[in-house]
């Protein structure tokens, strides 16, 4: 199964996957002109602030199977798309009742004007796991435009294999007392995130 | 005090401000920045880069992404010519700033301008005499003309050096020479950093760094020094005096006008205007008790330390302010004036007057200063603020405490008077170690660190240890509203301190001016040096700017260092996307200029790093010293 898979500690939050998937999903696919389109093309994957200053997590759509959107959705608006193992709305069978929403345990429902031919009407909006780029065997528009690697695509199992590599090794370490690989944050990541924590912690001091 | 807003502020009358902007769903800057959130990592680290459009570009701090740009550039010239351009853009709002003080100086000694004139003739001839000026049985008009033509030059690039550089140690100007860092001319030195950091050009991050100290250094012993000289010249030197500090400043039943900004050209004026027959009476005619002035930021700063105009607050009390509901009008001129407060104001009676043809706020009232007729200017705008009181709710008035005291007005001239007319008792002090060395503590506010605490947090720990703290800026209101800057907040410091304070009726920690004013730091510093026949490196003092967020702040750091000032910063720079421009910043700097940056967000570590460097200085100067390492960090 290929998703889109987040390696956590990479993520700069630097929001250009916001901006490259709401181009992805504009009608020109152009950076300049989707700005000019009406309805604006909304982003489906949403860069979220963690706990302390410099960090960030990339929020979208997992693609749950069963998904708990569908079976709740009282039109059939939201369906499994078994070609590419998506979960899709179709904008025409949606009410908008906000159903998806609640159930949803990611919170990545959004509620918007959505074209696609038609009138405009709000419509439930999320990620469509760029079905049509993958087609066309592109990744999905966050995972090309992402530079730190933090959001990758490909075979889940091979995705979470890397990381259960370098915890082997974390655990090995601690037991054989062999010299350490190095951090996989490198310094300058080290010392940002640094810096943001020694802020977050000062803010937090204050507060009590 | 309301815990709600403790990790924004940790003064009380922004607190309370604050809970008024909550309840009435006013955004400040606080809210701002959460909705920023996250901020951008290539940005925060340096590693972004939009000077062509080949671009524009990011390297990939983890490794495996992009690690050149279009052009080929790595992350160490990314991030030197981003850093190079802060601190041309810096650099640059402190002389420009100069250079607008010094056009009406020239304009003055022209007969061209009304509500100036020469106030401390005394200052004009030893800078007339410092620059080569005859003064001789001359007219003063005729001596201001040629040292206004003097100083102009030092903007233009036919000098080998600045001015005013007669005053630094030898030794260290002939360092600046044989690194070739030595400041030409101002504008020369912003334009070359503009130049060199155009795509193909400097490509060498240790040689745009070092152009980056000679551009900081245009400002300090440039820029900045001829706004603060020939504003002295034009406006008076300061000495000390007592006034009032923070939202208790503002008053329920007077017409209230902040000036808020760094130019004092026509604050000054404006204060003069306030005091205006014409103007009380017709301020009496609509119900007001009379005219009140406020200063905020800098410009707050230049007319508290001249006039004793109290002030309302520093840069993150700009929004709070106009919240009270008193504030008739803010009188704006330049720099860290938030495009926000426009916004604010439409919720409010208050006008926003905007004074200068390059600085434009859309939803503002503009009068346009024109030196010619200045005096006429601040009337004109005095009057509008005296019809915005008409206007005025008189059942809203939220003035959440009652001001603070404090002392202000410590020009290097009025710290040497104070000291009998000659650096010996304090050079004394500090030799026997009553006083373990000095510490100038400036910069902003910045929303991510809680207001105003790493200022009075460390200005607390360095006088608790004996370290004479002078101020400028944003950290005078910060540590005025703590009540540290009254001769009594001499109990407040270190039994050697103390007594030092005691006996001149000083405060521990000195206001010395605004941010232009940090070059009064240098000054002091180059003349303590002079007179012991070191250079400045060799001497116990810091610097640290806890709080701070401006491009001007960057420039102020690269001076400060450039002159051989160590300098602890609260906040990340945007540097540490390349280690090696970190390692020569934090680091391998001290070899080359014998000083350099360090990054400590928390104030008690910073306080930490600024005892041990002072101590290691005394033990470099052979003087009595406390093992730095043995110095607890926190």
């Amino acid at each position: 199964m290929k998703t889109v898979f987040v390696n956590i500690e990479r993520c700069v939050g630097c929001k250009q996957c916001e901006f490259a998937c709401a181009v992805a999903h504009s009608r020109s696919k152009d950076p300049v002109q989707a700005l000019y389109e009406d309805p604006l093309p909304r982003k489906r994957i949403h860069v979220e602030p963690g706990p302390v200053f410099s960090t960030a997590f990339p929020n979208k759509c997992r693609h749950c199977d069963p998904a708990p959107c569908m079976q709740v959705c009282p039109t059939a608006a939201i369906y499994r798309d078994r070609e590419q193992d998506l979960v899709l709305i179709q904008p025409a069978k949606c009410i908008a009742c906000a159903m998806c929403a609640m159930v949803c345990p990611f919170d990545v429902l959004t509620y918007y004007p959505l074209g696609n031919g038609g009138p405009a009407r709000v419509v439930a909006v999320k990620c469509d796991g760029c079905a049509e780029r993958v087609r066309k065997g592109l990744v999905p528009a966050c995972v090309e435009t992402c530079k730190v690697g933090a959001l990758l695509y490909g075979d889940i199992n091979e995705l979470v294999q890397a990381g259960r590599l370098r915890e082997a090794t974390a655990v090995l370490v601690a037991a054989t007392a062999v010299a350490p690989p190095p951090s996989p944050v490198p310094q300058p990541v080290a010392l940002w995130r640094s810096g943001g924590t020694a802020i977050s912690k000062l803010r937090s001091v204050q507060e009590r | 005090m309301n815990g709600r807003f403790r990790q924004w502020t940790i003064q009380e009358d922004a607190a309370k401000m604050l809970e008024y902007a909550a309840e009435q769903r006013i955004e400040t800057v606080w809210d701002r920045l959460a909705k920023q959130q996250p901020l951008c990592g290539y940005c925060e680290m340096g590693l972004s880069c939009r000077n062509c459009t080949m671009g524009p570009c990011r390297i990939d701090p983890f490794g495996e992404g992009p690690q050149k740009g279009v052009c080929g550039a790595d992350a160490d010239v990314i991030v030197a010519r981003n850093l190079g351009r802060m601190i041309a853009a810096g650099a640059s709002s402190h002389s420009d700033h100069g250079r607008d003080i010094l056009e009406t100086f020239h304009a003055l000694a022209q007969g061209k301008t009304t509500g100036y004139q020469i106030t401390d003739e005394a200052k004009l001839f030893r800078l007339a005499a410092e620059l080569g000026v005859p003064t001789d049985g001359r007219p003063i008009n005729e001596i201001a003309l040629d040292l206004a033509e003097a100083l102009l030059e030092d903007f233009g690039s036919r000098k080998e050096q600045l001015g005013f550089l007669g005053r630094v140690p030898e030794v260290r100007r002939n360092l600046w020479k044989k690194l070739g860092i030595t400041p030409r001319g101002i504008d020369r030195e912003n334009v070359e950093m503009l130049h060199r950091t155009h795509m193909g050009v400097d490509n060498d991050y240790v040689n745009i760094l070092l152009h980056g100290l000679r551009t900081g250094l245009s400002d300090g012993w440039g820029g900045s020094l001829i706004a603060t000289e020939l504003s002295d010249v034009l406006f008076g030197t300061p000495t000390p005096k007592m006034s009032q500090i923070n939202l208790g400043a503002l008053k329920a039943d007077h017409v209230n006008i902040a000036l808020h900004g760094h130019n004092p050209m026509l604050s000054s004026v404006i204060v003069q205007a306030a005091q205006d027959p014409e103007m009380v009476a017709l301020a009496r005619e609509k119900g007001a008790a009379g005219i009140n002035l406020v200063g905020l930021c800098c410009t707050g700063n230049e007319i508290l330390m001249r006039r004793g105009v109290p002030m309302a607050g520093n840069h993150l009390m700009q929004e709070l302010v106009i919240m009270t509901g008193v504030l008739d009008a803010m009188v704006v001129d330049y720099q860290c004036i938030m495009p926000a407060v426009v916004d604010i104001a439409r919720c409010f009676h208050t006008r926003i007057i905007t004074t200068f043809d390059k600085a434009k706020f859309p939803g503002a009232a503009h009068i346009s200063f024109e030196a010619n007729r200045a005096y006429e200017t601040g009337k004109e705008i005095v009057r509008q603020a005296i019809e915005a009181f008409s206007l005025r709710d008189p059942k809203a008035a939220r003035i959440p405490v009652e001001p603070m005291a404090m002392m202000t007005g410590f020009s290097v001239e009025a710290i040497l008077q104070a000291l009998g007319g000659t650096p010996e008792p304090l050079v004394a002090a500090i030799k026997d170690g009553a006083i373990r060395g000095a510490a100038g503590v400036i910069g902003c506010n910045n929303p991510k660190i809680p207001q105003d605490y790493g200022h009075i947090v460390l200005c607390r720990r360095l006088i608790e240890n004996d370290i004479l703290v002078v101020v400028t800026g944003c950290s005078t209101v910060a540590n005025a509203k703590a009540g540290h800057m009254v001769p009594e907040a001499a109990d407040l410091a270190g039994p050697g301190l103390r007594s030092v304070c005691k006996a001149l009726g000083i405060p521990p920690i000195l206001h010395m001016g605004s941010c232009v004013d940090n070059s009064r730091i240098l000054v002091l510093a180059a003349a303590l040096a002079n007179y012991l026949g070191v250079d400045i490196d060799q001497l116990p003092l810091a610097g640290a700017a806890p709080e701070w967020y401006s491009e001007k702040a960057v420039a102020i750091g690269a001076y400060v260092v450039a002159s051989g000032i160590f300098a602890v910063l609260g906040v990340h720079p945007p540097i540490f996307g390349s280690k090696n421009v970190v390692q020569l910043l934090a680091s391998d700097l001290e070899q080359v200029v014998g000083a350099k940056f360090a990054v400590e967000p928390d104030p008690e570590r910073a306080a930490g790093l600024i005892r041990r460097h002072i101590e290691s200085k005394r033990k470099g100067l052979g003087l009595p010293f406390v093992e730095p390492e043995s110095i607890p960090m926190p």
